[in-house]
C-alpha cells in the first residue's frame, strides 16, 4: 500500500512515515504543496494525507486541482480545527478528515477503514463484474463508476461508497450512523456534518444531468434513495 | 409621571450646583448695579481732554476775538451760525442769574445744574437731557462768562431707555438672560464630564472600543482630561487583545510539537515492554489533556475575537439538550449524584449546535463536579428559551460570581487539578451562547448551591 504525505512538519513525517511503515505501508513525504500535488498527479498512491496549512499552495488548492484529474482518496489534517476548514475540504472532495494533533490510533483506524474498501473492492471487481441499476443510476462495482442516463459521474471515494450503499439499500432509511461506519469506518460523533457534506456532493453531481431528486433526506433518520420515478 | 432623579436630589448632580452657583452669581452682581445706580444721581461728570478741550479753547477765544474787533455784543456773536452751527453755546455770568445762550432751547432742559461746575476746570458733564462741555473762561464788554457746550440729546441713548423699562420687565429679562447664560455655560461644562463618565462605565464592562466623546478643538482642563483618558483606553484596548492574541499564537504553535509528541509516544508504545507501557499511557493521557486544553484556549480566543463562524442552522434546541444528557446522564450517575430535568422546549431556532452543545455540556459537567447530591435542569420557553441548570453545591462568593466566567478563573477551595477541568469551561459557555445574542448569568441560590440561567433569544 503505497501513502503519499504531504505535510510541512518534516518532524511529524518522519514519526508517521515510521509508524505507517510499521503497520505495512510505504510513505512518502512531502514538505511542500506545489510538489506533493505534481508527485500525487505522476505516482499512483493508495491515499493522501494532506495538510492543509502549506507553503507556496495550501492544502486546499491542492485538493482542487488533484480532483480535476484523479480521484485519489484524501484525508485532510487540518491543524485548525475549525468547522469551516473541515466543511471546505468536504465540500472539496476530500474523503474524511482528521483535526490535529490527532491520536495515532485514530489515525491509522481511519487510513485502514479507506485502504480495506479498496482491497474489498479489488477483490470484487476480479471476482465478478456485477452492476446495479436503480432509477436511472447505474453503479458498476467492478470498476466502481456510476453513472446517471449514460453520464458518468465523477465521484471520489467516499462519495461512491455512499451511493453504492443507498443503491444497493434502494427504497429503504439508510442511516448516518451507519454510513459513517461502513464508508468513514468511524463512528459517527454528535453533530458531525461530514456525511451530509459527502451527500450534497453526490446530489449536486447527480443534479448535473437529471433534474428531479434521487437522493431523500429522512429528518432525525437518514437517507433513502427513492426507487421508481 | 416619574419624577427624575436630578430632580429629587439636586445636590448629586454638578452639573445643578455649577448651575445654580452662576445663576446666582449672575443675578446677585446685576442686582447690586441696579441698585447702586439707585442711590447715586444720573449727573457725572469727568475731566475734560484732547481735541474737545481745544475746540471748546478755540470757540472761546473766537468769540473774545470778534466781538473786540467787530464791536457786536455778545449775544449777536454767539447767535451767529458760524460759530454755533450744530451745537448749543451757553455763557453763564460770574454774576448769578446773568446767562446767555446762542439760540433757545426747550424748558426740559435744567441749565442750573451747570452753576456748580463753574469753578471747575473745563469738564464732560451728563445728565439726563443732555451733556455739556465746559466751563471755559471769557471775558467780553458785557463781564465775565462761562462757556459750555450743550448737546441735547435727540434721541434717548440704550442705557437710558434701559433704565426707563418698567422695574418688572428689567427683572425678568436679567432673571432669563442669566439663566440661559449660566445653563449653556455650566452644560459646557459637563458635558464631557457626562461623556467620560459614560466611557469609563463601557470600558469597566468590557466594552473596550467605547470612546469619551471629546472635540479635538477642546483647549481647557476638560479637553486634555478627556483625551488621556481616550489615550489611556486605546492603550488597554491594545494590551489586552495583544496579551489575548498572545494566548491564543501560543496555543496555536503547540500544536505541532504536541502532534510530534503523541506521534512519538505512540511509536514507543509499539515497542515497549510491559513495565513501561502503563508510563507511556500516563504521557499519553497528559497530552490529550494538554490538547484539550490547547482545545479550549483557542475556542474561547475565537468566540471572544468573535471570529467564529457560526455554521447556523434550525435546529430544535431539545434535541441537542437530549444529546448533551446522554453523556452528561453517564457521568452523573458515576459520580452518584442525581440530574433531574424539568420542563421542555419545543422551539427551533438558528443555532450553531456543536457551541450549544459545548455550552451545556461545559454548565452541566460544573454543576456535577460542584454538586452534593442533585443537578436540576429547568427548560421553559416564552419570549424566548431560558435554561436553568442549578446544583446544591457550595455556591460561589458573590464577589467571584462576575469572575467566574472569566478563563482560568478558579475558587480557591476548587484549585485542585484533579477535577481534571480546564478552567475555561464557563468562559466557552458564555462565549458560546453570547455568540448567540443570548446571556448567561451566574446566581446563587438562597438554599446555596449555583444557578446558572441562559436565556437564547428567539429568532426566525
Amino acid at each position: 500500500m503505497k501513502l503519499l504525505m504531504i505535510d510541512d512538519d518534516t518532524g511529524l513525517c518522519e514519526l508517521l512515515s515510521e509508524y505507517l511503515t510499521a503497520q505495512g505501508f510505504a510513505v512518502d513525504c512531502f514538505h511542500d504543496g506545489a510538489e506533493g500535488l505534481a508527485h500525487a498527479l505522476n505516482h499512483n498512491y493508495e491515499l493522501i494525507l494532506l495538510d492543509v496549512m502549506l507553503p507556496s499552495m495550501d492544502g486546499f488548492e491542492v485538493l482542487k486541482q488533484l480532483r480535476q484529474k484523479k480521484l485519489t482518496p484524501v484525508i485532510m489534517l487540518t491543524a485548525k480545527g475549525e468547522d469551516f476548514d473541515r466543511i471546505f475540504g468536504l465540500e472539496l472532495g476530500a474523503d474524511d478528515y482528521i483535526p490535529k494533533p490527532f491520536n495515532h490510533r485514530e489515525l491509522l483506524a481511519r487510513v485502514k477503514a479507506i485502504t480495506r474498501r479498496i482491497e474489498h473492492i479489488n477483490s470484487l471487481s476480479q471476482q465478478q463484474t456485477s452492476s446495479l441499476s436503480v432509477n436511472s443510476i447505474h453503479i458498476n462495482l467492478a470498476t466502481r463508476e456510476a453513472s446517471v442516463n449514460e453520464n458518468t459521474l465523477s465521484l471520489t471515494g467516499t462519495e461512491y461508497e455512499i451511493l453504492a450503499m443507498l443503491v444497493q439499500h434502494a427504497g429503504e432509511v439508510i442511516s448516518k450512523e451507519q454510513i459513517s461506519e461502513q464508508v468513514l469506518g468511524r463512528r459517527l460523533a454528535p453533530f458531525d456534518r461530514s456525511i451530509d457534506m459527502h451527500v450534497s456532493n453526490i446530489r449536486k453531481k447527480i443534479a448535473e444531468h437529471v433534474n428531479n431528486e434521487r437522493i431523500k433526506t429522512m429528518r432525525g433518520s437518514g437517507y433513502v434513495l427513492i426507487q421508481g420515478e | 409621571m416619574k419624577t427624575p432623579d436630578w430632580f429629587k436630589k439636586p445636590r448629586h448632580y454638578l452639573f445643578l450646583k455649577i448651575f445654580a452657583w452662576f445663576w446666582v452669581t449672575v443675578i446677585a452682581t446685576i442686582t447690586t448695579l441696579v441698585f447702586l445706580s439707585k442711590l447715586t444721581s444720573n449727573v457725572g461728570n469727568d475731566e475734560l481732554r484732547g481735541p474737545m478741550l481745544k475746540n471748546l479753547q478755540y470757540t472761546a477765544k473766537s468769540i473774545e476775538r470778534i466781538v473786540a474787533k467787530h464791536g457786536k455784543s455778545t449775544q449777536e456773536v454767539i447767535s451767529h451760525p458760524r460759530l454755533s452751527k450744530h451745537k448749543l453755546l451757553y455763557l453763564n455770568g460770574e454774576v448769578h442769574g446773568v446767562e446767555m445762550l446762542s439760540e433757545p432751547i426747550s424748558k426740559d432742559i435744567d441749565l442750573s445744574l451747570l452753576n456748580f461746575t463753574k469753578r471747575m476746570s473745563p469738564q464732560i458733564i451728563f445728565t439726563d437731557e443732555y451733556q455739556a462741555y465746559g466751563p471755559v473762561k471769557i471775558d467780553v464788554p458785557e463781564g465775565t462768562f462761562f462757556l459750555y457746550e450743550i448737546d441735547e440729546k435727540r434721541k434717548k441713548p440704550f442705557f437710558v431707555g434701559l433704565w426707563l423699562m418698567p422695574t418688572w420687565l428689567k427683572i425678568i429679562i436679567a432673571v432669563i438672560a442669566s439663566l440661559m447664560l449660566s445653563f449653556f455655560f455650566s452644560r459646557n461644562l459637563i458635558a464631557p464630564i457626562n461623556s467620560l463618565k459614560e466611557t469609563a462605565n463601557k470600558l469597566a464592562h468590557g466594552d473596550l472600543t467605547a470612546r469619551a466623546d471629546i472635540s479635538n478643538s477642546r483647549q481647557d482642563e476638560l479637553g486634555v482630561l478627556g483625551r488621556d483618558f481616550n489615550t489611556m483606553a486605546t492603550q488597554l484596548e491594545q494590551l489586552i487583545s495583544a496579551q489575548k492574541r498572545l494566548l491564543a499564537d501560543i496555543s496555536h504553535e503547540l500544536r505541532s510539537p504536541l502532534t510530534r509528541l503523541k506521534m512519538a509516544t505512540g511509536l514507543a508504545q509499539m515497542q515497549a515492554e510491559d513495565a513501561q507501557q502503563a508510563y507511556l499511557e500516563r504521557i499519553e493521557k497528559e497530552a490529550n489533556q494538554l490538547d484539550k486544553m490547547i482545545a479550549d484556549v483557542l475556542q474561547v480566543s475565537r468566540l471572544e475575537a468573535k471570529s467564529q463562524t457560526l455554521s447556523l442552522s434550525t435546529q430544535s434546541i431539545q434535541v441537542i439538550i437530549d444529546h448533551v444528557l446522554n453523556d452528561v446522564r453517564f457521568e452523573a450517575n458515576q459520580c452518584n449524584k442525581h440530574l433531574s430535568v424539568e420542563g421542555k422546549i419545543e422551539k427551533e431556532v438558528p443555532c450553531d449546535e456543536t457551541l450549544i452543545a459545548s455550552a451545556l455540556e461545559n454548565v452541566l459537567r460544573n454543576a456535577i463536579k460542584y454538586a452534593t447530591q442533585h443537578i436540576h435542569l429547568i427548560l421553559s420557553e416564552s419570549d424566548a428559551i431560558y435554561i436553568t441548570i442549578c446544583d446544591d453545591g457550595k455556591g460561589v462568593d458573590e464577589a467571584n460570581l462576575e469572575r467566574l466566567c472569566e478563563p482560568f478563573f478558579r475558587q480557591e477551595h476548587a484549585r485542585d487539578r484533579n477535577t481534571g477541568g480546564t478552567g475555561l469551561g464557563l468562559a466557552i459557555a458564555k462565549n458560546a451562547i453570547s455568540a448567540h445574542d443570548g446571556t448567561l448569568i451566574l446566581e446563587n441560590q438562597e438554599q446555596g448551591g449555583l444557578c446558572v440561567k441562559i436565556r437564547l433569544p428567539i429568532k426566525s
